[in-house]
């Protein structure tokens, strides 16, 4: 933890990393160049050459004005366009405070919340202290052993009786346990404990893939379908919708119809990596030979990659249409490193409501009637009020307030 | 003295050789060939050892657990091309008709991924809904669960020749020869049908017929018919026809031995009628709430609704409608008949009914169900009398229902065995099973050169035909209806035919040697026969609607031409030669006619007043039933899980069946009845997997035994009855299964609350009907200065815990029931179970109390103890209890709904170990089945007892008979947005919180409140009365919100208040006496 957070205006910090994380996060890092230049040191960059704000706001006019340095830009970047970013200028100033005094995880690569790793990183010290002392302490106790064992036998030997024989630790250990059963039989509920512990957290991650600490679950396709060939905003970067369609719509965002491939690839019949030979497969399924459809398609059979579990009840529309989420929120780098589609979440029950627990939704002044209509109820009556008051004392309803964390949200 | 017995082990020990004394001492002690083994030099010499052994044993075990543990590969294989209206886990709805010969309804069919899954009635159009309600359309449960069907794998799936598979080119080449031979030799061709009221069918059949020369007849026959209804009419009004009612013009209905809310006429359309006017809340001068009257001998649900009931045996009920018409005719100033008297109790409610009828005269109908034509005759007599014909009863423009021709029916039989008939067709009915001379029809058809069945089992009819050309599924089928002048219908396939069928109509159109489709074929049809400017944008809309109305009819009325004197002649002699036990033979509101009995759904849901589930039995008054087993008290007759019901043996003119039998309060003493639609598949035949069960020997288990035996023909008509049965008691006992024991409410007001028009229109407050629960508290609150019992207040005021935040705050979800909207159809069951997955048990599960359904239709009679009669005759507390459990000979009887009633307290909540069931902030009683462990400690704390625990996992092959789930082609009628329960958890109600959701979703998506009446709740959408509404309590707005602060509303078991989000709306019956306050 550097100093430069901890004097940190914290606020201005979080609005900027959450408008972030909404906006640029996509090609954008804080602190490294990926699709976009690195945010950190922009403000300064752009110090005495131009109106920051205007060029965050849409690149392409500033381009247009003339600007020197957004040219350059322009042309450094491979002359790929910033998006438009509908964020006020109070918003652009929170990301650049955000970039500029960006505190990277502890483990990189998390992108999650900065206060849950520093708290994992202290416990890991804290073990280590532990063990140290530990270990410590048994050398004491087995020299203290050791003496207590000699001066025994010293005394023995000066009452003229036969000494003690030299005994292994273990073999301690065992003639201990047998004089004193009642503590060995606690240790040894401990330790059974222990182990049921260890094997239920083992147990527990059996079957689950995507996230941090297991094996990210990527079979393999029978396209070599390249995500950051088409998504990618570097590369075509088509709108993920244009293909998974039943996102908004549906429970399910749908693995596309190959006759959806077509609408570009009859026209592209060769790729720059793998030339003709995967594109030759779309062709075979749907049945085209070059000029016409044959009328005897051959489905697709892919290999599902996100698989929940059938008692639970997921609605893409849900998270999609309304809650306006990224897809990259929940699959990961999709569109900038996935050449192959992996599972990057943990897709468990503690990762689905950890963010219902912390994700805001916006019910006052949303604009849209459903919510205006919650919110209306929460203000209007006096039940309603206390629940409102309650709500706001982390300054926003979340989704957990909204009944996020409730069981018959998702199972039925 | 020691004992000298000894005891033989063998007869070798009688002489004793050597060898079997070594043997004997050494018994235990045979030597093992461990020498030999290990001599093995192939043992010794092997390269495993046994620690080795032992490391491959272990290796390999612990191998086999890690990989059980890994997740399958899951494949997905999109469409090639998506269809455009597609979206997977979207539902697509399509406007479509049912139609079977006897029901019909217009409906929606929701599909998944192209799969049909659920029906319920169209709330937009068409004449079986109520305009006024929401979201909902009046259908019955044969019409929602015929879903089911569509995926029963003992559908045929092809066309077969004398029972061998064959294709449908050889099967139209010769059935087109077989035709034109049969019509050449001079013999008739005839197509045997249900009744047919599809304009377009009829035209493919006329096609089929100009293409043979005109010679093709069309027999129609209705399995129940009305044929004595419809030739009545022809006398009287010179048209034969099934007049078109209107129920909601009625002031007075008068039924008699008619079902008209269940099995008889039209009933999804009379039923939202009939409920129309009977909201108390509702009426005023001009439209007062309806009197219904019924004389009936078994007790129907259309009795039971009654306000007035008079049980009669069957044989006085031509007298009923003679007396009647003689009462009405003296108060209108005509000739009588001349009809005795009954019986003074009677002669009593006939001249009440009179008065009141001749007082609303162009307003009233009289319904009869009898199958003499003179009844009939005599019924058109009285409603005539009283100006109903233009105002409740149009016969000029009636409906094109129960075109059945007994006596066409009749002479084809005879023709068939006398060998004139060439060809014959068979369509929609199974005459071979429901024909009281079935085994002359079965002769018939050996004599008969050319006989196609078009039946999709190989049923009993099917099995004996020479060809079999299955129809599709009617959710595979084009079709279009013509219920009513001007009001025409389309059915529209959801699926594409699952196995090689074709439909009917188009066999015909082959066979006509036209190479159209079908659905050209209607829309030809329609541009012929309905001239306008603009067919496809009728075309288009009717499909769209599912309906067309051309043209609206206007009411017109008729003289009554008919004979009285020789029709009261007819219907006096209809009334003789009664025996000690008369038979009357009726359709269950699950089963139907038979034609259904192959649907699990219907097969499990119990008879809205028996109780019984997968049988059939026969109905006796209790005294009677004692007297014939030889009983003294009710109580003996209880049927329960260990208490079978008593076997008896009945005989009508010769013919014996063996039936259980079932008390029935409401019962005629001297009447007997049986359900007819059982014993399906007798010999065998595979008429679908629910109809005809498997022993576990493989031997043929049909449900029940087939009652059309009894039927018989009389004066030319199908009549459905005997007036001469005896009754014995075999000695034997026959388990049935019963979901509800229990008979009466043991004078519980808190259950089900009831009251007369009288006490609620005058208005006094409502605590004389629905009283409120007190309790006394340790605070003054009458301030009398005392603490003491008389210091009470409201249940609903005191409260253990917190109250919950859903009260105000976003939605709150809850129910109302109003006990006067409920007739007890029992569509809702079905619905519920179709929507939830709700699985079927079985017989012997459901005898155990294992039945599963969410929504469960409770039945109380009426007792004629109560805790005041009781005490006033100075009976103790048990006898009054012993005595409160047996109903009334003619009780009064309440139909109740009852489901999870999502209590604001609930007291399954407190006790789950796990937090399974949980209570949502929107005031659902949640229910996670995932961390459900199975103790039922909520359902043993649940007061409503509506919690279902799944004792097995019924998706195995143990249920496989039974439950549709279980077999590949079975579970594609399961609803993919809900969960498949495993064993060792419990279920129940969830509100159809996958349709709260999804209705909640689509509001968020569009922007906008959620519409009150938009969620589709599954009993509420089936309810076609409207008796059950489902919506927001927290939308100021709602109809909910509006009724729950109703004077009829109240919660059943108030008084432990637990809160819940279910209310029920009193019932209100439209008698003259006042109510006493009961508290």
């Amino acid at each position: 933890m550097t100093g430069a957070y901890a004097q940190a205006d914290k606020a201005l910090y979080s609005t900027g990393e959450k408008v972030f994380k909404g906006n640029c996060a996509s090609c954008h890092k804080p602190d490294k160049d990926m699709t976009g230049p690195a945010i950190k040191g922009a403000k300064a960059r752009w110090e005495g050459k131009g109106d920051i704000h205007a060029w965050v706001k849409n690149s392409t006019a500033v381009i247009k004005s003339g600007n020197a340095y957004a040219n350059e830009l322009f042309n450094k970047w491979n002359k790929s366009v910033m998006t438009p970013n509908a964020i006020s200028d109070a918003e652009i100033d929170a990301v650049l405070y955000y970039a500029d005094n960006f505190v990277a995880p502890v483990k990189p690569g998390g992108g999650g919340d900065v206060v849950e790793d520093t708290r994992k990183a202290g416990d890991d010290t804290y073990w280590q202290w532990l063990l140290i002392v530990v270990l410590l302490l048994a050398i004491v106790v087995l020299s203290l052993g050791g003496v207590k064992h000699q001066l025994g036998n010293a005394v023995l030997e000066k009452q003229g009786k036969q000494p003690e024989p030299e005994r292994s630790i273990w073999g301690n250990f065992v003639q201990w346990a047998g004089r004193n059963k009642a503590w060995a039989s606690v240790l040894g509920v401990l330790f059974v404990v222990w182990l049921v512990v260890l094997g239920w957290d083992w147990a527990i991650n059996i079957g689950v893939y995507g996230g941090e600490e297991v094996a990210h679950y990527k079979p393999s396709q029978p396209i070599a379908f390249d995500h950051t060939l088409h998504a990618g905003k570097d590369n075509l970067a088509i709108n993920c919708q244009y293909c998974h369609s039943g996102a908004e719509k549906s429970k399910h965002a749908g693995i596309p119809s190959p006759s959806v491939c077509m609408n570009c690839h009859k026209a592209v019949s060769e790729g720059t990596k793998t030339g003709t030979t995967e594109i030759a497969k779309i062709y075979a399924a749907v049945g085209w030979d070059g000029k016409e459809y044959s009328g005897t398609p051959r489905p697709l059979v892919w290999n599902k990659v996100h698989n929940l579990p059938d008692h639970v009840y997921f609605s893409h529309a849900q998270h999609v249409a309304v809650g306006k989420l990224e897809c990259q929120k929940c699959h990961g780098p999709i569109d900038t490193e996935m050449t192959v589609a992996e599972q990057w979440a943990p897709l468990t029950m503690g990762w689905c409501i950890q963010c219902h627990g912390e994700t805001e939704v916006k019910v006052a002044g949303s604009g849209n009637g459903y919510y205006e209509e919650i919110h209306r109820r929460l203000v209007e009556t006096p039940m309603g009020n206390r629940e409102l008051r309650e709500f706001l004392e982390d300054e926003k309803i979340t989704v957990k307030e909204l009944g996020g964390w409730e069981c018959a949200k998702c199972h039925y | 003295m020691p004992s000298t017995k000894r005891y033989w082990q063998d007869l070798a020990q009688l002489d004793p050789s050597a060898e079997v004394v070594s043997r004997n001492a050494n018994e235990f002690n045979a030597p093992l060939p461990i020498d030999q083994v290990l001599g093995d030099s192939t043992i010794t010499g092997a390269s495993t050892g046994r620690r080795d052994f032992l490391k491959f044993l272990g290796f390999s075990l612990s191998a086999a657990t890690l990989a059980a543990c890994e997740t399958p590969v899951i494949k997905s294989i999109p469409y090639v091309t998506k269809p455009e209206d597609i979206t997977p886990g979207v539902a697509n709805w399509y406007a479509s008709t049912y139609f079977d010969g006897d029901d019909f309804a217009s409906v929606l069919v929701k599909t998944r991924e192209g799969r049909p899954i659920m029906i319920k009635g169209n709330p937009r159009f068409g004449i079986n809904r109520d305009p006024n309600l929401v979201n909902t359309s009046s259908i019955n449960a044969r019409i929602n669960s015929s879903v089911v069907t569509l995926y029963d794998s003992e559908r045929l799936q092809g066309p077969h020749k004398a029972g061998a598979a064959s294709d449908w080119a050889t099967a139209d080449k010769a059935i087109a020869e077989g035709l034109a031979a049969a019509v050449a030799s001079g013999k008739r061709a005839v197509l045997l049908s249900n009744t047919i009221i599809s304009p377009s069918s009829k035209a493919a059949i006329a096609a089929l017929s100009t293409k043979l020369g005109g010679k093709l007849e069309h027999v129609q026959y209705d399995t129940v018919s009305q044929a004595a209804l419809t030739n009545a009419n022809a006398k009287s009004f010179g048209q034969r026809m099934f007049p078109d009612y209107d129920l909601t013009q009625a002031d007075v209905l008068v039924g008699i031995d008619a079902d008209f809310l269940g099995g008889w006429g039209n009933a999804t359309e009379y039923a939202w009628q009939y409920t129309s006017r009977r909201r108390p809340e509702t009426v005023s001068a001009v439209r007062p709430m309806s009197r219904h009257w019924q004389f009936e001998s078994r007790m129907s649900i259309t009795g039971a609704n009654a306000d007035e009931r008079i049980a009669l045996k069957p044989s006085r009920l031509p007298l009923v409608a003679l007396a009647l018409y003689d009462a009405v005719a003296k108060g209108s100033g005509a000739a009588g008949t001349g009809a005795g008297s009954i019986d003074e109790h009677t002669d009593h409610a006939i001249q009440k009914c009179a008065e009141e009828l001749l007082k609303a005269k162009g307003k009233s109908i009289v319904f009869s169900g009898s199958s003499d034509e003179g009844v009939q005759t005599v019924i058109n007599g009285i409603n005539a009398l009283l100006g109903n014909y233009g105002t409740t009863i149009d016969v000029v423009n009636g409906t094109s229902f129960k075109q059945g021709d007994d006596a066409a029916v009749a002479q084809l039989v005879k023709d068939m065995n006398a060998g004139t008939v060439g060809a014959l067709l068979i369509v929609g009915v199974n005459p071979a099973y429901s024909l009281p001379n079935a085994a002359d029809f079965k002769e018939g058809l050996k004599k008969t050169a050319l006989t196609v069945s078009f039946s999709g089992y190989a049923d009993e009819t099917a099995s004996l035909c020479g060809w079999m050309v299955p129809d599709n599924h009617w959710l595979e089928s084009w079709n279009d209806y013509s219920p009513k002048p001007g009001h025409y219908t389309t059915a529209q396939p959801t699926i594409r035919p699952l196995f090689d069928t074709r439909q009917w109509q188009e066999s015909l159109l082959r066979w006509s040697g036209s190479t159209v489709n079908y659905h050209n074929f209607i829309q030809d049809n329609w541009r012929a026969t309905m001239p306008t400017v603009a067919f496809t944008e009728v075309w288009n809309k009717g499909l769209h609607d599912g309906v067309h109305q051309a043209f609206t009819p206007v009411r017109t009325a008729s003289a009554f031409a008919g004979d009285i004197n020789a029709a009261a002649a007819s219907a006096r002699k209809s009334a003789e030669g009664a025996g000690a036990f008369e038979l009357q033979l009726y359709t269950k509101d699950s089963i139907g006619n038979g034609l259904h009995a192959n649907n699990p759904w219907l097969q499990e849901m119990p008879d809205p007043l028996t109780k019984v589930t997968w049988d059939n039995y026969v109905l006796m008054a209790p005294s009677d039933l004692l007297t014939t087993v030889g009983k003294k008290t009710f109580n003996d007759l209880y049927i329960g899980e260990q208490s079978p019901a008593y076997l008896l043996k009945v005989t009508v003119n010769g013919l014996t069946l063996e039936l259980p039998a079932v008390p029935a309060p409401g019962m005629a003493p001297g009447a007997v009845a049986i359900a007819l639609g059982y014993g399906r598949g007798e010999n065998g035949e595979r008429v679908g997997r629910a109809a005809c069960l498997r022993n576990e020997d493989g031997t043929h288990a049909p449900v029940g035994k087939n009652a059309y035996v009894f039927s018989h023909w009389a004066n030319g008509h199908l009549n459905y009855g005997a007036a001469s049965a005896t009754v014995e008691f075999t000695g034997n006992m026959y388990p049935l299964a019963l979901t509800q024991t229990q008979m009466t409410d043991m004078d519980r007001h808190s259950v089900v609350k009831q009251t007369t028009f009288a006490t609620w229109s005058e208005h006094k407050p409502h605590e004389t009907y629905n009283h409120r629960h007190m309790l006394a508290v340790h605070a003054d609150v009458n301030e009398d200065g005392v603490i003491d019992a008389r210091d009470k207040v409201p249940t609903t005021e005191v409260d253990l815990w917190a109250e919950h935040p859903v009260a105000q705050v976003g939605h709150r979800w809850g129910m109302s029931i109003d006990l006067n909207g409920c007739i007890g159809c029992g569509a809702c069951i079905t619905a519920c179970s179709i929507e939830n997955n709700v699985p079927v048990v079985g017989k012997d599960e459901v005898r155990r109390s294992r039945d599963m359904h969410w929504l469960r239709l409770d039945r109380y009679y009426s007792s004629d103890m109560t805790h005041e009669k009781g005490k006033a005759e100075g009976k103790g507390k048990i006898e009054r209890y012993l005595d409160m459990e047996v109903p009334s000979a003619q009780p009064k009887v309440v139909f109740m709904p009852v489901m999870c009633q999502h209590c604001n307290h609930a007291p399954c909540e407190t006790v789950c170990p796990v937090a399974a069931t949980t209570h949502s902030n929107e005031g659902l009683n949640q229910m996670a089945y995932n961390r459900c462990i199975g103790t039922r400690y909520c359902a043993n704390n649940c007061p409503y007892k509506v919690r279902r625990f799944n004792w097995f996992n019924y998706v195995t092959e143990k249920f496989g008979q039974v439950n549709p789930a279980w077999d590949e082609l079975g579970r594609m009628v399961l609803n993919p947005d809900v969960v498949v329960r495993s064993r060792g958890v419990i279920e129940k109600c969830s509100l159809c919180v996958q349709e709260i959701q999804a209705t909640k979703l689509k509001a968020k998506k569009e922007g906008r409140p959620v519409r009150d009446g938009e969620v589709d709740c599954a009993c509420e959408s089936a309810c076609g009365t409207g008796a059950i509404v489902f919506g927001d309590l927290n939308d100021p707005d709602s109809r909910i919100s509006k009724l729950v602060k109703a004077e009829r509303t109240y919660h059943a078991l108030e008084e432990i208040g637990v809160q819940p989000n279910i209310s029920y709306m009193a019932k209100v019956r439209n008698v003259e006496e006042t109510e006493h306050h009961h508290a």
